[in-house]
């Protein structure tokens, strides 16, 4: 497939219909974007960057030569810089910027790419996006990429800086991925790790992970942080909680086959939805959880206490490819099981506010993974229709293939560019079919799906 | 190349040009077709005062009507003023009906029409029998026919129904012409009246011409001061009408004749100095007598809107530089002297009057002056596009046709006059008639109009006196709509 | 045909109320013009005067009108109700007694040099209520989570310092 894919101006004529930007965003994902000192100095300028490493001195950061298990090591004063974001003219969020954008939490700046990243730097005082395969020889004999779009900083949040009552730094309570989101990760703990079971994908490391136990974050702390986060005006829309999976139910004693699976992982989030109905004053909340497929019964209890939304992600659609890079899905309670409880969440929050996503690319892993473009676009649009046919929406992601996961040390490779707009596109067409939006997930809430781009063309009808 | 059984219907046409707009493709298709109504359009227009029943003797005469957008509907002439009645078209003629209380002009079908006076000669036009059921008129229509375009009448002038002081129906003394203009015809062509050198039996009238028969012939041959009063007093009328006209037209056929010459017609000069053009100007200031005609009429237009520039166009032949700046100094805005067909040896078939007073070259040297002397942008030539398809000496393929005209079109716009082109029209009374020539396919006028929309694009040139509703016969200028700001 | 509620028709005669039309051109470049005289017609359709044959409004109504685009008229009222109508150009009157009605009035109001292309009449086929209150309801409604969340209709909560209650 490598030796057959197109280039990026290839793929924009082949379909002149697709946003420009948005496959920029795509290729960006695929290809990373590092920054210039230029470019970090304008975003101090800017106010667009925030050096975080006072606040994870002795507590946070990776030790990225350690190949295996990453472990907790204190990160001396050395610089942490959290840029606020970057958009393309049009609003648009660009990618590949993971290891510097706001959330510390995501991938640690490993992850596989292809080809040459991007360059953010400054040009003739305007923030660029420069392709640096081809270089420009200026007169003084300085090199540098082409110019390919124009960029500007989303500017750090005023809260970044501020620490609770108990003198935690509020960025560690909660990080705000995408411009208007706020992101609550109220626990680092996934057991599909501690059992080895962890999605094929998946780099997110638990934190306390050697310690074994699940440890919310401080109710206290998140009540302040949003708080504070809230001062600012027009600043945020919308609210994620996420967490790791955690199948266990808490009479169990630790068993995993509970009469109500999951419980552990629902209690913590209700504690925290409660704790959010105090921030706002009132029952039901702006509030989307990204979590575990859950019974039904506990998803009548995130309900109860405020919930809005609720995204189950199904990762890959294929059964096989689903059991084999989901071990952990496929053990508490498979496929079945998810779908069932996607499709249960419809009923209880209503069409529109459910989805699921698929990490589009895992699919076509080898040696199991499809082996043909064509097949794996048709399983993952036959996963989409089914769920739209049912009112939940679905979304992607592009793979990231990191450090820490097990695609990773299998050396997997990323699909191509047209790949990408091909699924946006196939996805963003069934979503008009069934006339489904997906408000939560959208270019601004969350920022990281192309076919939620798409979206925007529509605002006014779904 | 047969022609004929290659033609591509409406619907395909349509088809395959999509940025070609439906009414003015309507508007072509009614002028090959012609359109008929039916006693209920014609009570219609009655109601709706746009039928003008005061010239006695002579059918009603409709003034017009509009497609929904302002694009003028064609093939209606034979209820328009002036016209001969019969003319050669292609296939069933439209019909215009009442349909729901809508006006519309319907394809393919019959219905009962009125044994009215117009209705007749409209359908003797078409030659189609004037007493038989519409049944037999139409053996093989079926239905009611389709409704395809909703259009809507022009008024009859307010002035029409009045008379000068000295008891001249206004009507008769300046014609209106197409929705927004109005039309005083100057004098009567005198090609009719000489012997084609080439063909003795025929006069040198252009051959696709019925303006030459006596129907259309002036009265006077000369205006009076009495006459030139009936101008002044009918314009006075007409223009009571507020915000009914844009226009002032000129128009007649050609006369060659100088002044000094006592009215003797210069048709037997030696002909080295019809050859050599500009020494016989000099001499003889040729055409001399229309411009003398058309300046007594801005004269009186002059007096009428007190200003010595006035919006008026000549429609004239090709007159010399000394004779243009007399014109343009009795105030004349525009000028429009009609090439008529492009290729020099069809010209010269086509065009004899033309050709001998004084040849094809002549002719676009004197348009090409009258740029220098009106502007740019105020100068236009026509051609009558089919024309330089007649058998047996026209183009044999419409490539050749098109490239032709095309040609013409780019060659004036160069220099800053705007070529237009209209239908060929083959009435009872022009040679072609006789010669019962046939019409160009749709498609043709379509390849036609974009073609010489493009060049007026390319060339930036405007089209002033000649859009859809100052001179509505013309599609490329139709075109030019979009092009305003 | 559709019909225009009759808070619509208020608006679009009283001559206090800003009217006014949007076309685009032949590469979608959009265009906007205030107009003067606009008037409901007995049948239903919308008619307004246009004064130049070049105006950018002018050629791209004709555009409309050849190959059946809509152009969208906007009315807003002095209390800010404003109306949004979508439809076709139905038809152009530049001889007869619509257009000689426009062309006086056009007269009255500019003098004896006023000048008047012609009169557009437009087929409504669809009218939105976009008052700023109208469509806060309609979209909370539509798109509850696109609302910032520091609302006074999502965080009920006493907003501290708030910029919007100094402002208050």
């Amino acid at each position: 497939m490598e030796n057959d894919e197109l280039g990026f101006e290839e793929v924009g004529r082949k379909y002149p219909d697709f946003p420009r930007t948005i496959m920029r965003k795509i290729d960006t994902a695929l290809r990373g974007v590092i920054l210039s000192e230029k470019a970090l100095q304008r975003a101090k300028e800017e106010d667009a960057l925030y050096d975080a490493s006072a606040d994870f001195v002795g507590q946070c950061g990776f030790d990225l030569d350690k190949p295996a298990l990453k472990v907790r090591v204190p990160v001396s004063a050395e610089a942490l810089p959290v840029i606020g974001g970057v958009f393309f003219r049009d609003g648009t969020y660009v990618l590949g910027l993971e290891s510097v954008t706001r959330g510390l939490y995501s991938p640690s700046g490993t992850l596989v790419r292809k080809g040459k990243p991007y360059l953010l730097d400054s040009v003739d005082g305007e923030l660029w996006l420069l392709d640096l395969p081809r270089e420009i020889k200026l007169p003084n004999g300085i090199s540098r990429g082409e110019p390919m779009e124009e960029v500007y900083f989303a500017p750090i949040p005023a809260y970044f800086s501020k620490k609770t009552s108990r003198g935690t730094p509020m960025i560690k309570v909660i990080s705000s991925r995408a411009p208007n989101r706020i992101t609550i990760n109220i626990s680092d703990y996934c057991h599909f790790f501690k059992e080895k079971l962890s999605c094929k994908y998946c780099s997110i490391i638990p934190w306390l992970l050697h310690k074994g136990v699940r440890t919310l974050v401080n109710l206290e702390d998140i009540y302040e942080t949003v708080n504070e986060a809230l001062e600012e005006e027009g600043g945020f829309t919308s609210i994620h909680l996420i967490a790791g999976s955690d199948p266990r139910g808490v009479n169990q004693n630790g068993s995993h086959r509970g009469n109500s699976p999951y419980e552990n992982e629902v209690n913590e989030y209700v504690e925290v939805l409660k704790t959010l109905q105090r921030c706002f004053g009132r029952e039901k909340i702006p509030v989307q959880a990204i979590a575990s497929a859950f019974p039904r019964e506990q998803l009548l209890r995130l309900k109860e206490v405020g919930l809005s939304a609720y995204r189950s992600n199904i990762e890959v659609w294929d059964n096989k490819l689903f059991e084999w890079i989901c071990p952990g899905k496929a053990k508490y309670f498979g496929r079945q099981y998810w779908i069932d409880s996607i499709l249960s969440a419809v009923e209880i929050f209503g069409r529109g506010n459910v989805s699921t996503q698929l990490v589009a690319g895992a699919e076509l892993a080898e040696p199991y993974g499809f082996k043909e473009m064509d097949e794996a676009l048709a399983s993952n649009l036959e996963g989409v229709e089914f769920f739209a046919r049912n009112g939940v929406y679905t979304t992607f992601c592009i793979l990231w293939v990191d450090r820490g996961s097990v695609f990773y040390r299998e050396k997997q490779k990323l699909p191509s560019l047209e790949y990408y707009v091909r699924l946006a596109q196939g996805i963003n067409e069934i979503r008009k079919k069934y006339k489904l939006s997906s408000d939560f997930n959208d270019y601004r809430r969350d920022g990281f799906h192309p076919d939620m781009d798409l979206v925007r063309l529509d605002y006014n009808e779904t | 190349m047969d022609r004929e059984n290659s033609e591509l219907t409406f619907d395909q046409v349509a088809k395959k040009y999509p940025d070609f707009p439906r009414t003015i493709l309507r508007k072509i298709d009614t002028a090959l077709r012609g359109v008929v109504l039916t006693e209920k359009a014609l009570e219609r227009a009655k109601e709706e005062g746009a039928l003008f029943s005061g010239i006695s003797n002579k059918p009603a005469l409709l003034f017009g009507a509009l497609f929904r957008d302002g694009t003028w509907v064609l093939g209606l002439e034979t209820y328009l003023q002036q016209l001969p009645c019969k003319a050669i078209r292609k296939g069933n003629p439209y019909i215009l009906d009442v349909l729901d209380g809508k006006l519309w002009l319907l394809d393919g079908l019959p219905r009962p029409f009125a044994q009215d006076k117009n209705v007749n000669q409209s359908l003797d036009a078409h030659g189609l029998p004037t007493r038989l059921s519409a049944r037999q008129v139409f053996p093989r229509a079926k239905g009611r026919g389709e409704p395809v375009e909703e259009i809507h009448f022009v008024p009859i002038p307010k002035y029409y129904c009045k008379k000068t002081s000295r008891g001249i129906p206004m009507s008769e003394v300046v014609n209106a012409r197409f929705p927004s203009s109005l039309a005083i015809t100057v004098l009567h062509c005198r090609f009719d009246q000489e012997k084609n050198l080439g063909d003795p039996a025929k006069a040198v009238t252009c051959k696709f011409c019925f303006y030459a028969t006596p129907l259309f012939r002036r009265k006077e041959e000369n205006y009076t001061p009495e006459s030139l009063e009936d101008i002044y007093e009918t314009v006075k009328e007409a223009l009571k009408e507020e915000g009914r006209w844009t226009s002032i037209h000129l128009v007649g056929g050609s006369d060659p004749r100088g002044m000094h010459q006592n009215g003797a017609y210069p048709g037997n000069l030696p002909r080295e100095i019809v050859k050599d053009t500009s020494n016989f100007i000099s001499r003889d200031k040729p055409y001399e007598k229309e411009v003398e005609e058309d300046i007594k009429v801005l004269k009186t237009l002059q007096k009428y809107f007190g200003t010595e520039k006035i919006p008026v166009r000549a429609i004239a032949s090709a007159f010399p530089r000394e004779q243009l700046l007399r014109l343009k100094e009795a105030g004349l805005s525009a000028y429009n002297s009609h090439i008529e067909v492009w290729d020099e040896k069809l010209f010269a078939w086509i065009c004899p009057g033309k050709a001998k007073y004084f040849g094809r070259q002549y002719w676009i040297d004197s348009i090409l002056s009258a740029v220098e002397i009106f502007g740019r942008g105020n100068v236009s030539t026509q051609l009558v596009a089919g024309a330089e398809l007649a058998e047996p000496y026209g183009f044999k393929t419409i490539e050749e046709a098109l490239e032709s005209n095309l040609e013409c079109a780019d060659f004036f716009a160069r220099n800053g006059a705007y070529t237009t082109f209209c239908i060929l029209w083959v009435g009872q009374g022009s040679v072609f008639y006789a010669e019962k020539q046939k019409l160009p396919p749709l498609e043709y006028y379509v390849k036609l109009a974009k073609g010489f929309n493009e060049i007026r694009k390319k060339y930036k040139l405007n089209v002033g006196f000649q859009d859809y509703r100052r001179w509505s016969n013309f599609l490329d200028t139709d075109l030019a709509r979009i092009d305003h700001a | 045909m559709f019909k225009l509620p009759k808070e619509v028709v208020d608006l679009i005669n009283d001559p206090e109320s800003i009217k006014i039309v949007a076309t685009a051109d032949e590469k979608g470049n959009p265009h906007c013009a205030v107009k003067d005289f606009f008037t409901l017609l007995e049948d239903g359709n919308l008619a307004f005067a246009e004064e130049f044959e070049g105006s950018q409004t002018n050629v791209n109504l004709v555009r409309a009108i050849w190959f059946a685009k809509n152009v969208e008229l906007t009315v807003r009222g002095k209390d800010g109700t404003t109306y949004q109508i979508k439809g076709k150009p139905y038809k152009y009157f530049y001889t007869g007694p619509l257009f000689e009605k426009f062309y006086l009035a056009a007269r009255e109001k500019w003098g004896p040099d006023s000048e008047l292309a012609g009169v557009w009449v437009i087929t409504p086929e669809e009218v939105k209520n976009e008052t700023y209150e109208v469509r806060k309801k309609e979209e909370d409604k539509k798109h509850p989570f696109f609302r910032h969340l520091d609302r006074s209709s999502v965080r009920r909560t006493k907003i501290q310092n708030s910029k919007s209650e100094i402002s208050n």
